[in-house]
This record gives C-alpha cells, structure tokens and sequence, in this order.
C-alpha cells in the first residue's frame, strides 16, 4: 500500500487536519491490511510539514504496522518534523 | 510605508474595540490556514529567500499559531482567535502571532503544579517533552521551534505573562516589566 501525501495538501500542519487525514487513511487506505504489510508513505509535492499533523499521521502509523517505509522524505520541512518525532514522540521508524 | 506589525500585535487583543475586520484577525484556524498558505505563495513568489527556509519557517508558524487554538479552545482569557501578520523590511522578514488565551504559565501548571512562575512555564516549554493536553501524548511543537530556529539563523521572541525567551544560538530567558495576557511570538529571518 502506498499513501500519496500530497493527497491530503502540500501544506499539513495542525492536530486536527493530521486526525481527519489518519481517519480517512484507516477508512479507505489502510482498512483491512495486516500489521505485518507494507506501507510506503510518499513525501513528494508536501511543501510544509510540521510535527502536530505528523505526529497525528506517522506516529499512529508506525505503531499500527510494522513494515512502513517513508519515501522523498528530502523536503526541509519532512527532514526537521522526522527529527523532532523521532527526539520527541513515539516515532520509531 | 512599512507597518510596524509588531507593534500592532501588542495592542491588538489589548484594544478596547477590537477589529475583527483586521486583515490580521484569524477568529478560526481555519482562516489562519489559508493566510498562511497565502503567505508561503507570497514568499515563494518573491524569490527573497531560500525555499528550504520558507517551508521551515511557515512549518514554525504554523505550530505556534495552531498552539494557540489547541492550548485554548474552550478556555479563552480575551477575544477568542489569534493575531498574525508578517512583513519584509530592508529584505528582513518578520512573523508575528499573538493571541489572548491563557498563556504558557496557566496551561502547564495544570500538568506539573511544581512550576511556579512564567519563567519556569517557559524553561519547561521549550526543553522537556510535556503536553499541556494531557492525557494526549504530544509537547513536540516548541522543541521543533527551537531546533529549527537555531539551525536555520533565525532569531525567535516569545512572551508569556511576566517571562519573556529569547532565542537564535542560544537561549535566554527573563522577567520582564509589563505582563502580557497569553502568548506572543516574534520571528526574524
């Protein structure tokens, strides 16, 4: 499974937008996968990321499935927010 | 003529009629989300700047100004929303969010009552991982800020109540004369 980021907004950055996009991911995306699948979450076209959305996002994520892989993570915006999860937040990956 | 957006935001939530016509009024997040993607086509547009420096530093705006209405919905001081304005002078930008909600003291207190002043509430925010939100997991927002204005050469001002942080290489934080009710941030780029 792949989930397209830049399908939820170039711009993702608050709480509530970053739960409204995990809930529309576990309905339509990720429903009925294993936690053993693979998920590649791909990063191109976001413009702006900050660490409310993602660790609304990629935090739960990562909990839920084993197997994530992250893609086009080269944006300054996903670089800062993956460090800060990866300091901060439950964010193993 | 340059505004001085500063200083408009330190009267704005104190004004005894406040403007909610004001360009520089977000009553929602959700206007605060398309101003700020407007801002971030303004920047882009403009070609001043770095666009790694851009997306940084709308990532920044946008966790200080979300903070307001995550650490205060509900529980409001003064006008409910928050005030956000930015500008170019002598090829300098500045960002400037204000709100009039509890502000940092009031809000961590709740979690760790051992904090005993602005000045601590602000040493906690920036440095150790706590959520205000309780029993939520997060507390990630300031530290993303600090990193990223000490990596990226910026210069960041925040006040709450009687305690102010300045930050760019270093940290300082202080007393200061006047209180202000809530939070305001200051960003220089």
């Amino acid at each position: 499974m792949k989930i397209e980021l830049k399908k939820f907004g170039e711009i993702l950055i608050s709480r509530p937008s970053g739960r409204e996009a995990y809930l529309a991911m576990k309905a339509y995306l990720l429903k009925g996968l294993a936690n053993e699948e693979k998920i590649e979450i791909d990063f191109n076209g976001v413009k702006v990321m900050a660490p409310s959305w993602a660790d609304e996002v990629l935090t739960k994520i990562v909990h839920d499935y084993k197997n994530v892989k992250l893609l086009n993570t080269g944006n300054a915006s996903v670089q800062a927010t993956l460090k800060t999860l990866k300091e901060f937040s439950d964010f193993n990956n | 003529m340059n505004i001085d957006v500063e200083k408009l935001a330190f009267k704005f939530f104190v004004s005894e009629k406040i403007d909610k016509n004001s360009e520089y009024y977000c009553g929602t997040r959700d206007i605060f989300q398309a101003r700020l993607d407007k801002m971030i086509s303004f920047l882009l547009a403009k070609d001043n700047l770095k666009e790694d420096d851009i997306y940084i530093i709308s990532a920044i705006t946008g966790e200080i100004g979300n903070n307001s209405f995550d650490h205060n919905i509900g529980s409001w001081v003064g006008e409910m929303g928050i005030f956000f304005a930015y500008s170019f002078d002598n090829n300098k930008f500045k960002v400037v969010l204000a709100d009039a909600g509890q502000g940092v003291y009031s809000t961590l207190k709740k979690v760790k009552p051992e904090i005993k002043n602005d000045i601590e509430a602000l040493k906690v925010a920036f440095n150790e991982r706590i959520s205000g939100r309780a029993s939520e997991s997060r507390g990630n927002g300031l530290k993303f800020v600090k990193s990223n204005i000490k990596d990226r050469g910026m210069h960041l001002k925040f006040i709450s109540g009687k305690a102010k942080v300045e930050l760019n290489k270093i940290e300082k934080i202080e007393e200061i004369i006047e209180t202000y009710q809530g939070c305001i941030a200051i960003i220089n780029l």
